[in-house]
């Protein structure tokens, strides 16, 4: 790849041009984003790349544009290039969005992530144990991944808030949305650890419920009805005393404001899931899923959307081994055909692959190689709601894509060179 | 070998006795200590001169020291030997970290680390020989918060206590999480301290642990906290600047990584003593730090204080940052600069002699003095032998 | 069950099948014949399990009698060969560290899933070794993964002793002394039998004994393979697990027979590499990561590409599970790592069958070979290719339309999501092909350059 300024004199001024060109919306973004550095001024075009552009068909001989840290435009050869545009050729090459892996196990020390003392924690922000240089994120960038949801651990019945975080930048900017989700989990894995009657010293604070399935659903059951309770109680009496933060935060699941993401494997797990928040009225958001086709007209009949951890495993790794579930290759072909929302993800299985391997194993076992890579880029925009900054290329949305050696499905795929608000995140 | 000076006018650890008994003060007499080079801080260097010493103190120093007490005193004159003030550790627990932490509760602010001091612990014995005259004693890093720690002073024989209350510790580190006891992740002990600070600022009848609480958001008592790795860090700048606090934080293995928000908010740093063959990043850390402007002291093995701050110098750091880091800097952070860490007028006569530069790891170490008496070392043999009555003696030094 | 009455009841059908599948004729869009150009539209022709003829299907008459496999819209290549495995026998390594005198022979399970997987993946040639675990493990053997008995599946016998310097207790010297010193120890043994013998020989000279006595004394059925080894009648297999053992293994390979096979971490060894003359063969893990003690980054280092930078010819393995127990994967790993296809190709089908000594059998498709040829919905390099059919010296051992474990993955998930009412849908797991789509990972099929 050469990289061919057309005429660096004319740069800077064009640069001015482009500046009053861009939308307001767009300069106010980038003013409120103190990152707009020196480097970002210019326009890159990329071109004769095949195009991926997330949601709609491919390019065979597309161009993409990008300036500011925001695309300026996307199309086939026929687009325009900005006059004093630097212009990378890309021939030979494909451009899709960064990747968005919508359950990232990554970026804390696992022992972080569970606050273990107490079963519902729904005030902790997983935000709080991230480390923005841990191995994960650097690991992540190098596969095409710019943005990853990472939520608390399955530990707890109610973890706490996910927070959507880009795999680069600096601390703060890297950080998309702080409570993009509220993580519950169902089935063996919360109640692990605590201790029934005569399993030990009773002085324990795991001396405690759950130590069963049922005692999981009890858990979030009772604590979605005092946030049901405070919120007709506040709802009465304006002047009420605030419910505690945790209640608040279960408020906001209620009125819709936050996304619930349950942790169902099994089966059974599954229509407990489906069951409660048919119960709460809140959107149905299953995360791991594995034993979905199994249920699978049920989820599609609630419109429900299901992350998929890892589908190139075809058994689950770690503590949620013993869950009970025995993931099927077929499940994301049998979810595809009943137009369940499906999002790949890498997920809590020990066994996952790099994302765009997930993607081509979904590709692999049944999913069109368009829809398995909107699994892993428009998909989970949308659901983490971030889909008015990246998942897709399109005008005024973030410069957040990746340059592949040939098309990412392809085991043979490299991300040559990972773009995170248009800054290099990764060149190999 | 440790010889206790024997003709020192005082008998060995009786300096709670003089505290206890006024009339003992006035038999105890002045000493004259002079030397060719005499720092009194890192920035204040006076040469071939001398300090008065008084009741343990610093009482006059070099010019201002008046004729009569000058003649009136016992001289002890180190020859070409340079005195410094002696090292203050800022942060420790004497080696014994399970007797400063109460761990059955993780929130536990308002106990006092020096009920937990034994003054006739052995590593207070070993401290002298180290260079090291005051240590703040500090609750371990196993709660959250560890309680109120003070001021210790290695003795020839025994310690004491100098401050019974003079910061606040707190911990996010690893060590303050445990899965027996709440809370078991880094989430939950910020969200312990979230809540526990913000009832502090808010309630109306607080109880006497978030009453310290309150005194750190006042800035009358500073803010100690282990943090090592950058989610630490963080959740300890933000809780500083969400109740407006300048903390110390203690561990700070990856500051780098948050080096600019430490000088915004105004932290300090006590940095893990170094080790040679440690990550570069981590020899670098104190010039780092030097050059964004965030004070930072030294803590951990005794043992590598001057090693410390000679392999910081020799990645990077200038030597008047590094000899502030083993004396003023930690004296600051714990805010009793005006007791130790400096040889200024009321400060403690606490200083170590040594031949040579102390941040060259040649110089041998000569002798260390605890408020105005020998506790290792030799005085010189010249010193003994002088007689009081000598006006303008040749050892006579200005 | 009487092993009698198993053989009995096998042998007619092994017959009649032989009979019936004489002559068999592959009609293939694509042959990658490995060694030979590859073939359009073209016909192997298989008389009595050997392949009599690999051309166009213009150049050649079917003959009416022969059993023909339309696979006119698929790719057709030799079956892989694997040099290298530990796998199909349980466990496969022996507890006790110094057992030269076992063979594999004794642990294949031919029931074993791991035979089964091998023939989904399209492969077709195995050599069995024991595990990594044993300093000195015994003896190996080839074998095809089909078959009911470990005679029906045996291709070649008493392959080679297996080796390995994978540090027990953490200590790599350890090991190395070791296994040094069994190998004295078989020396010494085999130095004092040949003293015994020399000085039979001299008293026979003398007098003492009767001219017409022999020596009767024998080498110990329990050192037999091992004294073979230290003289070079039996090739060695040493397995290295790391840069700091190769050193080792470089100065062994000077006065012993020894085919090394390469374990990951072996970035360290650049330079030592180079040295190597013959093939070598790696592990089934090809990538790792690793961390730099100073600056905390990880770097990527890729074993087939160490070895194709340092000039040193290679065979891949394949892992018993996770992704690098498809071929396709190795293969891709490679091929994002900077090796051609053709490198990568040959690495799972000549260089190991040279290896194995089994080049005139096995690895290609040329007129003389083995019949083993598998069909391929694609390009065997991508992710959306399935095995459809293997065929081993003439036979059909394989077709995924009846594999029962991929019915399990896909067709037992779709059955179960079908609604109760609706007649389930027929049982097929994804069609290669089609999500092939404008998804240009199947692009350019198999050229094998």
């Amino acid at each position: 790849m050469i990289r061919t300024p057309n005429s660096a004199a004319l740069a800077a001024a064009v640069t001015l041009a482009l500046a009053v060109a861009v939308t307001a919306q767009q300069n106010a973004a980038a003013q409120q984003d103190g990152r707009a550095a020196a480097g970002k001024q210019t326009v890159t075009a990329y071109t004769h790349a095949r195009i991926l552009p997330g949601g709609k068909p491919a390019i065979a001989d597309g161009v993409l544009v990008v300036g500011n840290g925001k695309v300026l435009a996307v199309g086939d050869a026929t687009l325009r290039i900005p006059d004093g545009a630097v212009v990378v050729d890309c021939s030979g090459k494909t451009i899709t969005p960064g990747l968005i892996d919508a359950a990232f196990a990554g970026g804390a020390s696992a022992n972080d992530l569970n606050e273990q003392s107490e079963e519902v924690t729904p005030a902790l922000r997983v935000l709080d144990s991230l480390d923005p240089e841990a191995p994960a994120f650097a690991r992540a960038r190098r596969d095409g991944v710019t943005t990853v949801h990472v939520m608390p651990g399955t530990r707890n019945v109610i973890g706490g808030l996910g927070c959507v975080v880009k795999t680069a930048g600096d601390p703060t900017s890297m950080i998309v949305k702080q409570d993009a989700s509220l993580r519950i989990t169902l089935g063996a894995e919360p109640s692990m650890g605590n201790r029934s009657i005569g399993g030990g010293p009773p002085e324990s604070m795991y001396y405690r419920r759950p130590t069963t399935r049922m005692g999981v659903v009890w858990e979030v059951r009772r604590a979605f009805y005092d946030a049901k309770e405070a919120l007709q109680m506040t709802q009465g009496a304006p002047n009420a005393s605030p419910p505690s933060e945790g209640v608040e935060i279960l408020t906001r699941v209620l009125q819709g404001k936050l996304t619930a993401v349950t942790t169902a494997r099994s089966e059974q797990d599954l229509r407990t899931a489906l069951r409660i928040a048919d119960e709460f009225g809140y959107e149905t958001v299953i995360d791991e899923a594995q034993d979905a086709y199994l249920v699978a007209d049920e989820l599609a009949q609630k419109k429900a959307t299901v992350l998929l951890g890892a589908p190139s495993a075809e058994q689950v790794g770690g503590t949620a081994g013993s869950d009970g579930a025995s993931p099927r290759s077929g499940t994301v072909r049998a979810l595809a055909e009943r137009s369940v929302r499906v999002v790949v993800t890498t997920g809590t299985n020990a066994l996952a692959l790099p994302l765009v391997r997930e993607a081509m194993f979904a590709n692999r076992n049944g999913l069109g190689p368009q829809q398995a890579l909107d699994a892993v880029t428009v998909e989970p925009a949308r659901l983490l709601g971030i889909d008015d900054r990246t998942g897709r290329l399109a005008a005024g949305l973030d410069a957040d894509f990746v340059i592949w050696s040939t098309d990412p499905l392809d085991p043979a795929a490299v991300a040559e060179s990972v773009h995170i608000d248009g800054n290099p995140a990764f060149t190999r | 070998m440790m010889r206790i000076p024997r003709r020192s006018p005082l008998l060995p650890g009786a300096l709670l006795v003089c505290v206890l008994l006024p009339g003992a003060q006035a038999a105890a007499q002045d000493v004259l200590v002079q030397a060719h080079r005499l720092v009194l801080a890192p920035d204040s260097v006076l040469t071939d001169s001398a300090i008065l010493v008084r009741d343990g103190k610093v009482a006059y120093v070099g010019a201002d020291i008046p004729a009569e007490a000058r003649s009136a005193a016992r001289r002890v004159d180190y020859g070409d030997a340079t005195i410094t003030p002696g090292f203050v550790v800022a942060t420790s627990t004497l080696g014994r970290d399970a007797d400063f932490g109460e761990t059955a509760v993780a929130f536990t602010p308002d106990l006092r680390a020096i009920e937990a001091f034994d003054p006739w612990q052995d590593e207070l014995k070993l401290l002298p020989a180290l260079g090291v005259t005051a240590i703040g004693l500090a609750p371990s890093a196993r709660n959250v918060a560890g309680g109120i720690g003070g001021l210790v002073k290695p003795g020839a024989a025994q310690g004491r206590i100098a401050e019974p209350e003079a910061f606040v510790g707190f911990s996010l580190a690893a060590d303050a999480r445990n899965p027996e006891r709440m809370p078991t992740s880094l989430m939950g002990a910020k969200e312990m301290l979230r809540e526990a600070f913000d009832t502090a600022k808010t309630g109306v009848e607080i109880g006497p642990d978030l009453a310290v609480l309150r005194q750190v958001m006042a800035g009358t008592r500073r803010a100690v906290v282990h943090a090592d790795t950058y989610a630490e860090l963080n959740a300890a700048l933000e809780l500083s600047q969400q109740f407006g606090f300048q903390p110390v934080l203690v561990g700070a293995r990856e500051a780098a990584k948050v080096l600019p928000r430490l000088a915004t908010v105004g932290a300090a740093v006590v940095l893990d003593t170094l080790d040679p063959e440690g990550r570069l990043a981590t020899l670098r850390l104190p010039a780092q730090l030097a050059e964004a402007g965030v004070p930072f002291c030294f803590a951990g093995r005794s043992d590598r204080l001057r090693l410390s701050a000679a392999l910081a110098v020799r990645n990077g750091l200038d030597r008047r940052t590094a000899l502030a880091a083993l004396t003023r800097t930690p004296a600051q952070l714990l805010g009793l600069q005006d007791r130790v860490g400096a040889l200024r007028q009321g400060c403690a006569a606490d200083f170590v002699v040594h031949h040579g530069d102390l941040l060259d790891l040649g110089a041998r170490h000569v002798a260390t003095w605890i408020d105005g008496r020998c506790v290792f070392g030799d005085e010189p043999q010249q010193a003994r032998t002088a007689t009081p009555n000598t006006t303008s003696a040749a050892g006579d030094r200005r | 069950m009487n092993p009698k009455l198993l053989l009995a009841a096998i042998l007619p059908m092994v017959a009649v099948s032989a009979n019936c599948q004489d002559l068999v004729a592959v009609k293939a869009k694509k042959i990658l014949t490995i060694t030979g150009p590859t073939v359009e539209d073209g016909v192997v022709l298989i008389q009595n399990g050997r392949i009599t003829k690999v051309a166009k299907a213009a150049d050649v008459e079917i003959p009416w009698e022969a059993k023909v496999i339309d696979a006119s819209d698929k790719v057709v290549m030799p079956t892989w060969v694997l040099a290298h495995s530990e796998g199909g026998m349980r466990p496969s390594n022996e507890s006790m560290q110094n057992v030269p005198w076992l063979t594999v022979r004794d642990a294949i399970d031919p029931a074993s899933g791991y035979f089964e997987n091998a023939l989904r993946n399209g492969v077709g040639t195995v050599h069995v070794m024991a595990g990594n675990r044993t300093l000195l493990a015994g003896t190996g053997m080839v074998v095809r993964p089909a078959g009911r008995t470990v005679e029906d599946m045996t291709v070649a016998a008493n392959t080679g002793m297996k080796l390995s310097l994978l540090a027990r207790n953490g200590s790599r010297l350890q090991q190395i002394r070791e296994l040094r010193r069994a190998i004295a120890e078989i020396r010494e043994y085999l130095a004092d039998f040949e003293r015994k013998k020399a000085e039979f020989a001299k008293e026979q000279e003398a007098g003492a004994i009767p001219k017409d006595k022999k020596f009767e004394e024998e080498i110990d059925r329990k050192k037999q393979a091992a004294v073979d080894f230290v003289e070079k009648k039996l090739k060695g297999w040493l397995y290295v697990p790391s840069y700091a053992e190769l050193d080792e293994a470089l100065r062994m390979t000077q006065e012993l027979d020894l085919q090394l096979v390469l374990g990951p971490n072996i970035d360290e060894a650049k330079a030592l590499l180079s040295k190597l003359k013959s093939p070598v063969v790696l592990d089934d893990t090809l990538e790792y990561f690793e961390t730099d003690e100073e600056t905390q980054k990880e770097v990527l280092h890729c074993t087939a590409r160490l070895c194709a930078d340092a000039g040193v010819p290679f065979a891949l393995s394949l892992g018993q599970g996770g992704q690098t127990s498809y071929p396709w994967w190795q293969l891709g790993t490679c091929v994002r790592n900077g090796i051609d296809r053709k490198t990568a190709l040959e690495a799972l089908t000549v260089v190991p069958a040279r290896l194995l000594g089994l080049e005139e059998q096995v690895g290609s498709l040329a007129e003389g070979k083995l019949g083993n040829l598998q069909i391929l919905t694609g390009d065997p390099f991508a992710a959306t290719t399935w095995v459809e059919t293997v065929v081993l010296e003439g036979e059909v051992v394989y077709q995924r339309k009846d594999d029962p474990r991929l019915k399990y993955l896909f067709d037992e998930a779709a059955k179960a999501a079908a609604p109760a009412d609706a007649p389930a849908p027929a049982p097929k797991a994804p069609e290669g092909e089609q999500t092939g789509g404008d998804n240009k990972g199947s692009e350019g099929s198999g050229e094998g350059n």
